[in-house]
């Protein structure tokens, strides 16, 4: 079969997966309920994408797997936390303005540091192992580690709580649906990255050089392009969109700790999983799948939450083992 | 006489354990269509990628245009002028036919422009089917994409891994006439097995066999000389 | 000799000058330096250094049929292990007393359990890339963790269970002297764990040079191969993963008995038991299960002097708390330690030993 066929499988599939997941716990609990919790699994699932999306694409044009994805998570959160500290008297302001700005500065500061991480992660650790997968996990578990011991040494062991800037805290209230703002705009900032990395990907050369590099690596490289510098460049891009996440992640909890970049991450997976590795689409649509789910399940039967998803995922394993919306090789 | 463009001397290749190129000697000239041909498995395709860079070689030189280039990285190599039409095509299938062409574009100026004006010019079905994924192309239609993209540059030497593979016969003859047009404006080496193609195209010919160069000469000697196709060919006197 | 094959001839010389080789030599002089460690060293820190060499090396070894023999990475064998430890720790120190006869049946519930859960995690690995069955198995491995912790009604929760040791075994036990030397549950205690790590190490050797094995090596290094020949590779992978697994639960069990004391995170942490099995399986060399003893006994040992050297960066530089707060955290220490063992010497020492025979032949 063409790979086409197997593209309008997979949008078959989701479609009709998401629809149902959309609409099945309609029947268990009142609509406003329901609103909520969809906003709420959309807005998990939309931070769970920028994680996901990262590990999928550096994957697919890299051939590398990232386990340290979640310490570089953890990192953007701390980042963050420490901006908002230092600019604690704009986060508490009453001003619409310095709320956003100190989060537009909290953003931009755990891009650059997590990007600049995520450079000298690549060239000095994990170029060293292209080609054995096995080594890419050790080694880069032995990162993680790393990492996470950093963050105890320069912010201590403990939990710290994560201030809210004024203007996303409280609700909205909207047709007599209580809307929390922060999901609102997490939702936002997903879709926003979705479309950015969208427009990148299929409008500039850039992406489209991206594009070919995950369908053939070896065949860019030999068509004339430096692919060394093309895969530092993406693995610095998704460990930018992974301190996002995190920092999102860390005023959506209000927390922030150092092994938080685990849980996420195996999170993160189950997204790829679904989604398929190599396609920012199917990170989008897995990641809205297990965020869904995860709240609705949580609201129904609170104790199997976190096993509904590993249900989901491993029903694609068996069915669809290479995720919905495969590419590639 | 004119001075080859591509000198390879004494190269060795090992992929994994095997030794697969052992010793391999030969010079593609400026005025000719080199062809290497041998049996499956005498390292023919391997030859091309390490070329291109694409594997390493363990021992030996290789010369392009007067510079060494068998330590260069494959991006380094494509960009001083040599272009690569591999076995598998290496079409980009999720990309359009157009994407394909802009990545193999490496410049934007006039130059390039005029270019790729004139190779859709000799491939009439490219432009056809410039919206289109290339993943929905035929067989012949990928190979000529392929094709075009390593001659939108200023190649001056281009590497083809059997063209013919997998191809109908008269898609065959389509694209013996592009390498004949192609061959005025840059040096072509050519793997194939298939020996009509060899013969249709080529001016000089080399018999790789276990890794080793083991006879080389012009292509008209070699259509005539039925004990050598037979013995190093597997071409029976019959067929030919 | 008329009639006998190049192979049969070759391995009957290697069977002759099998005694005089130094591998059988070096072994013999461990194997004796184990048995006197009781004797010469009576300090309980080194006879508890001793033991956890042992039972750690054994442990390794067993993750190296699943790393080095059978090529797949779980972060579950740290679980395993907990596994072990807390069935016996269940059956001898909560639900009944200590006794021959229970640590026998704890051993044998561990083990019927592991082998389940060892089938379901090869089924696991067949259907998944290898960073995913990775991930899977380090979240199994935590879930393991929580759930210790969460149903403390069962398992004792954050405090753990405690164990104390039936007849012999027990710490109280006295034997009288033995040619200058008390015989205390300890001593006897050490030795019955030293024959049982023999027993399994013994096992696994057997195991890895069987028929079998040799099929294993085949399978890890051409899958595809394998598969061509005939051979239902997936079976393979079954069986050995489920054997590696089961070693590492009765391993388990033995350091339950040992340490007396089972707990989430000493026996199922991963930052503990997992971190430290995969340091020594790299520093030792995988793929070589005499690796696991020299891997344990190298981390182990500098583990034991860490905080002489945490000492000497406090009285060589007593004002830089930048340096105590790193070597405090040891397990950065060993992070990087591990970075930079994967990076340089991946082969780690049997790897490169074994390498540097084979160049010299």
């Amino acid at each position: 079969m063409s790979e086409t066929t197997f593209r309008g499988w997979g949008r078959g599939i989701a479609v009709f997966g998401t629809v149902a997941i959309f609409l099945f716990p309609l029947m268990g609990m009142p609509a406003k309920t329901y609103l909520t919790l969809t906003i709420a699994g959309l807005a998990m699932g939309m931070l769970l994408f920028l994680v996901a999306s990262g590990v999928s694409i550096i994957f697919g044009l890299m051939d590398v797997l990232n386990f340290a994805h979640g310490a570089l998570f953890a990192w953007g959160a701390y980042v963050g936390f420490s901006t908002f500290k230092v600019l604690m008297n704009w986060v508490e302001a009453d001003s619409v303005f310095q709320n956003f700005a100190v989060f537009f500065i909290a953003i931009i500061a755990a891009i650059v540091v997590v990007g600049l991480i995520g450079i000298l992660l690549e060239t000095i650790i994990v170029r060293r192992v292209y080609g054995s997968h096995l080594f890419q996990i050790l080694i880069t578990f032995g990162a993680t580690i790393v990492l996470v011991e950093l963050i105890r040494v320069f912010w201590g062991p403990n939990d710290e709580v994560m201030t809210v800037p004024l203007t996303f805290r409280g609700n909205w209230d909207v047709m007599d649906v209580i809307v929390d703002r922060y999901r609102i705009i997490c939702i936002v900032i997903g879709l926003t990255l979705y479309g950015i990395i969208q427009l990148i990907l299929k409008k500039t050369k850039l992406g489209t050089i991206v594009r070919a590099g995950v369908e053939n690596r070896e065949m860019v490289q030999a068509m004339g392009h430096n692919i060394f510098l093309l895969f530092t460049g993406v693995f610095a891009a998704g460990a930018g969109l992974a301190a996002l996440g995190g920092l999102a992640m860390a005023i959506f909890s209000l927390q922030v700790y150092p092994d938080m970049g685990s849980t996420y991450l195996l999170f993160a997976f189950i997204v790829v999983i679904i989604g398929g590795l190599g396609s920012v689409t199917g990170s989008l649509v897995g990641a809205l799948i297990v965020g869904l789910s995860y709240n609705y399940v949580a609201y129904l039967v609170p104790w199997a939450a976190a096993g509904a998803n590993i249900i989901i995922m491993i029903i694609i394993l068996l069915v669809r083992p290479r995720g919905l919306f495969p590419v590639g090789k | 006489m004119s001075e080859p463009i591509l000198k390879v001397e004494d190269v060795h290749a090992f992929i994994g354990q095997h030794h697969i190129l052992q010793g391999v000697t030969f010079d593609a000239k400026a005025d000719a269509v080199t062809v290497l041909i041998g049996r499956n498995g005498a390292g023919k395709s391997t030859v091309i990628r390490t070329v291109m860079g694409l594997l390493p070689s363990s021992k030996g030189k290789i010369v392009y245009k007067g510079s060494e280039i068998h330590k260069k990285k494959p991006y380094e190599i494509a960009r001083m002028g040599i272009g690569f039409v591999p076995e598998d095509m290496g079409i980009f299938t999720g990309l359009t036919v157009e994407e394909n062409m802009r990545v193999a574009m490496l410049h934007d100026d006039e130059n390039t422009a005029q270019r790729l004006e004139r190779t859709l010019d000799m491939f009439a079905d490219l432009r056809k089917f410039w919206k289109r994924e290339a993943g929905n192309l035929s067989g012949g239609q990928k190979q000529m994409l392929s094709i075009a993209r390593a001659i939108v540059n200023d190649t001056s030497l281009l590497l083809i891994d059997e063209p013919s593979k997998g191809l109908a016969p008269i898609i065959i003859e389509s694209v013996i006439g592009v390498i004949n047009q192609i061959k005025t404006n840059c040096v072509v080496i050519l793997v194939e097995q298939n020996f009509h193609m060899a013969s249709s195209v080529g001016d000089r010919f080399h018999i790789l066999d276990d890794g080793v160069v083991i006879h080389s000469g012009l292509m008209e000697e070699l259509v005539v000389d039925e004990d050598l196709k037979s013995h190093y060919l597997g071409i029976s006197k019959e067929s030919g | 000799m008329a009639g006998e094959t190049p192979v049969q001839i070759f391995h009957l010389e290697e069977r002759k000058s099998r005694f005089r080789s130094a591998g059988f030599l070096i072994n013999t002089g461990v194997l004796l330096l184990f048995l006197s460690v009781p004797l010469l060293f009576p300090s309980f820190k080194t006879v508890d250094l001793a033991v956890k060499i042992m039972i750690f090396g054994v442990l390794v070894a067993s993750f190296d049929i699943l790393l080095g023999y059978t090529g797949i990475l779980s972060f579950g064998h740290g679980m395993f292990f907990g596994l072990g430890a807390y069935c016996v720790a269940l059956v001898m120190g909560k639900y009944g007393d200590p006794s021959y006869l229970n640590f026998i049946f704890g051993m044998v519930v561990a083990t019927i359990i592991a082998s389940a859960l060892a089938m379901f995690i090869s089924f696991l690995s067949l259907r998944v890339k290898a960073i995913f069955f990775a991930m899977i198995t380090l979240a199994i491995a935590e879930l393991a963790i929580v759930l210790a912790t969460k149903l403390s009604g069962f398992t004792g929760g954050e405090d753990g269970i405690s164990v104390s040791m039936p007849g012999i075994f027990a710490i109280s036990f006295s034997m009288g002297d033995f040619m200058g030397f008390e015989v205390t549950g300890r001593i006897v205690t050490y030795y019955f764990l030293f024959l049982s790590c023999l027993g399994l190490f013994v096992l696994m050797l057997r195991f890895t040079h069987s028929p079998l094995g040799h099929v294993l090596q085949a399978i890890r290094d051409n899958v595809q191969r394998a598969e061509a020949l005939g051979y239902k590779t997936f079976i393979f992978q079954c069986i050995s993963i489920t054997f590696g697994c089961v070693v590492a639960t009765v391993t388990g069990g033995l350091y339950a008995v040992w340490v007396g004391y089972v707990n989430p995170e000493s026996c199922l942490g991963v930052t503990t038991i997992m971190m430290d099995v995969l340091l020594m399986v790299i520093i030792g060399g995988m793929g070589t299960l005499y690796g696991g003893f020299v891997g344990a006994a190298f981390v182990l040992i500098a583990q034991t002097f860490l905080p002489d050297l945490q000492d000497a960066a406090n009285s060589l530089f007593p004002h830089v708390p930048f340096l105590h707060n790193i070597l405090e955290r040891w397990l950065l220490i060993f992070g990087i330690l591990f970075i930079l063992v994967v990076i340089f010497f991946p082969k780690g020492v049997m790897g490169s030993v074994r390498e540097f025979i084979g160049r010299r032949k």
